[in-house]
């Protein structure tokens, strides 16, 4: 979908050298830190900006300047502007004629983001969470295939989150939609997302999908608890593969190396075995999505 | 084919409709204007008799009698200048800064489209409205002169409106350069009144240097000058640095239209090709 793109603003490169494609039906988020590139990155695919170097494709076609590819496209901008001294009610109507799609839409998806109290009133005099919500309402009128959506949940109340949260999985489900969402609230995004691309100072990071992405850069950890910890610790500090170790009274917590957890299962039985220590229970913890984001955008790793 | 035309056009009479509504969605100004306009011009039509009679009906009468009317500092142009200027500034050019334009961009529409339904919103109905004004009150104020002087009222008709669409051609294009709705609003009105004045530093450069062509430059965005010259030769042969022929003046509005061409299809181009939002 997107190849080699490049852009610069003056002596600031906003992307650089990016390349991602998405899969029909996934929800991909994207993500990285502020400044990092996303908002130009999902203007380029919208044909908003025209990029310095690459080649953009969406369903098969270049984006710049075409209709026709809009039709299938619905866009939820970070900043949503409206003309605005239109009644909602009546401009989700046109926006229907517009698509060519049934006026009565207009109504449904209105009550479908929670709007229905609100449809008499002047976009202009939305909060902005209310304003957000009509984005997304703006942006389903047409039933498009595709759904891309810049901070998407920015302005909205928990519940509000959760129930566009929902909309996006049945829309998936349902119609087979494709969203690529960006956003900084990341437990939200693992909640609903196949796959994520991070991206951070123009550059993509990474990309993938989720499990894939937390093997790859997430170290396991794992607790084992034990009788004389602190025994059992030393030696087991001495395993190559493990990168970090805490231990109390009761628990041993290891950082190993992606993928080491089975080693790590083996050579600890054998130490305690050695030693004599008894092992209690071994259990892996999972690192959060935060976690994996932190460590995919350290410099290190390619951040 | 016909059902497909219709579902194309469909989409632009919507964008177009949304864009009308905004721009004219408190036309307290507008209607102040229009009832101003029509009523200076009908307490005119009382004078207009003796207007004509103490007027010889010669072609120089019609040319003043269009400028009064239509010319660059009449009154009806200014309030259209600030319409038109307002809308383009304010209307599409906040379009702009604030980003609606994106959302219009989310629509089955060229990008040429979508700007041709913000100038139509923005320019279109002001000037017709003006025009339409101004050409009744030509005709009511002396008939006589509009129809002894067809040609001569026409031509001096044009030669100022397309100064008037020169600054607004100007202004369109600084307004999609800049996207900022303030600061072309200013640049609009600074461009219009510096260009009137560019044409009296003309006038003093060629007569002091006796050369025309400064004047000639100046005819360029302002045939009226050119026109004016043409049908006033007889009268001050001595300040007649330069007295354009016929053909001359004709070629000077073909040519100041063509600046206003010239300058439209720049703006199509940058919005359609090179305009990054």
């Amino acid at each position: 979908m997107v190849e080699g793109l490049s852009k610069r603003y003056g002596s600031i490169k906003a992307l650089d050298n990016v390349s991602l494609s998405l899969t029909e039906g996934s929800i991909t988020g994207l993500v990285g830190p502020n400044g990092a590139g996303k908002t130009t990155a999902i203007k380029v695919i919208l044909g908003l900006l025209l990029p310095d170097a690459g080649r953009v494709e969406v369903f098969g076609q270049n984006p710049w300047d075409n209709e026709k590819i809009r039709g299938r496209i619905g866009v939820v901008y970070e900043k949503s502007f409206f003309p605005p001294h239109q009644n909602i009610l009546e401009y989700l109507q046109r926006c229907c004629r517009i698509f060519g799609v049934d006026e009565s839409k207009a109504l449904d998806l209105l009550k479908t983001v929670d709007l229905l109290d609100h449809k008499h009133q002047q976009v202009k005099s939305l909060s902005k969470g209310l304003l957000q919500r009509f984005s997304i309402g703006h942006a389903l009128i047409h039933n498009p295939k595709l759904v891309i959506a810049d901070e998407m949940t920015a302005n909205l109340d928990p519940q509000a989150r959760a129930s566009i949260l929902d909309l996006v999985l049945q829309l998936r489900k349902d119609q087979n939609v494709t969203f690529m969402i960006s956003s900084h609230v990341l437990p939200e995004l693992s909640h609903v997302c196949d796959s994520l691309v991070i991206i951070n100072k123009g550059r993509l990071i990474a990309s993938g999908k989720i499990s894939d992405l937390y093997e790859k850069y997430t170290a396991a950890s794992v607790r084992i608890s034990a009788e004389k910890t602190e025994e059992l610790a030393r030696e087991i500090g001495k395993l190559p593969y493990v990168k970090k170790l805490t231990a109390n009274a009761r628990d041993i917590s290891i950082q190993v190396e992606p993928g080491k957890e089975q080693n790590l299962y083996e050579d600890a039985s054998a130490i305690a075995r050695k030693i004599q220590v008894k092992i209690y229970g071994i259990e892996t913890a999972n690192a959060s999505i935060d976690e994996l984001y932190k460590q995919a955008v350290q410099p290190n790793n390619g951040g | 084919m016909v059902e497909e035309d219709k579902k194309k056009g469909k989409p632009f009479l919507e964008v177009l409709s949304a864009t009308l509504q905004e721009d004219y969605r408190f036309p307290v100004l507008e209607v102040f204007a229009f009832l101003y306009v029509l009523g200076t011009f009908a307490f005119a039509s009382f004078g207009s008799v003796s207007f004509v009679s103490q007027t010889s009906l010669r072609a120089y009468s019609a040319f003043s009698l269009v400028n009064s009317i239509a010319g660059v500092t009449s009154f009806s142009t200014l309030i259209l200048l600030v319409l038109i200027l307002k809308n383009v500034a304010y209307g599409f050019g906040s379009d702009l800064e604030r980003g609606t334009i994106q959302t219009y961009f989310s629509y089955p529409l060229k990008r040429r489209s979508i700007l041709t339904a913000k100038l139509l919103s923005a320019i279109g109905l002001s000037l017709l409205l003006f025009v339409t004004v101004q050409i009744t009150a030509l005709y009511i104020i002396a008939p006589q002169i509009v129809s002894s002087y067809l040609s001569t009222v026409v031509l001096s008709y044009l030669a100022n409106l397309s100064y008037f669409l020169i600054v607004i051609c100007i202004t369109i294009l600084m307004t999609l350069l800049l996207k900022k709705g303030a600061v072309t609003l200013i640049f609009g009105i600074i461009l219009y009144f510096g260009l009137y004045i560019s044409v009296s530093f003309a006038s003093l450069i060629s007569y002091a240097a006796h050369s025309a062509l400064a004047l000639q430059i100046v005819s360029c965005f302002s045939p009226n000058y050119a026109l004016g010259l043409y049908l006033s030769s007889n009268s001050n042969p001595i300040f007649n640095v330069w007295v354009p022929s016929y053909a001359e003046v004709l070629s000077f509005i073909v040519v100041s239209y063509s600046i206003v061409a010239a300058l439209l299809v720049l703006s199509y181009y940058y919005f359609s090709r090179r305009l990054n939002l």
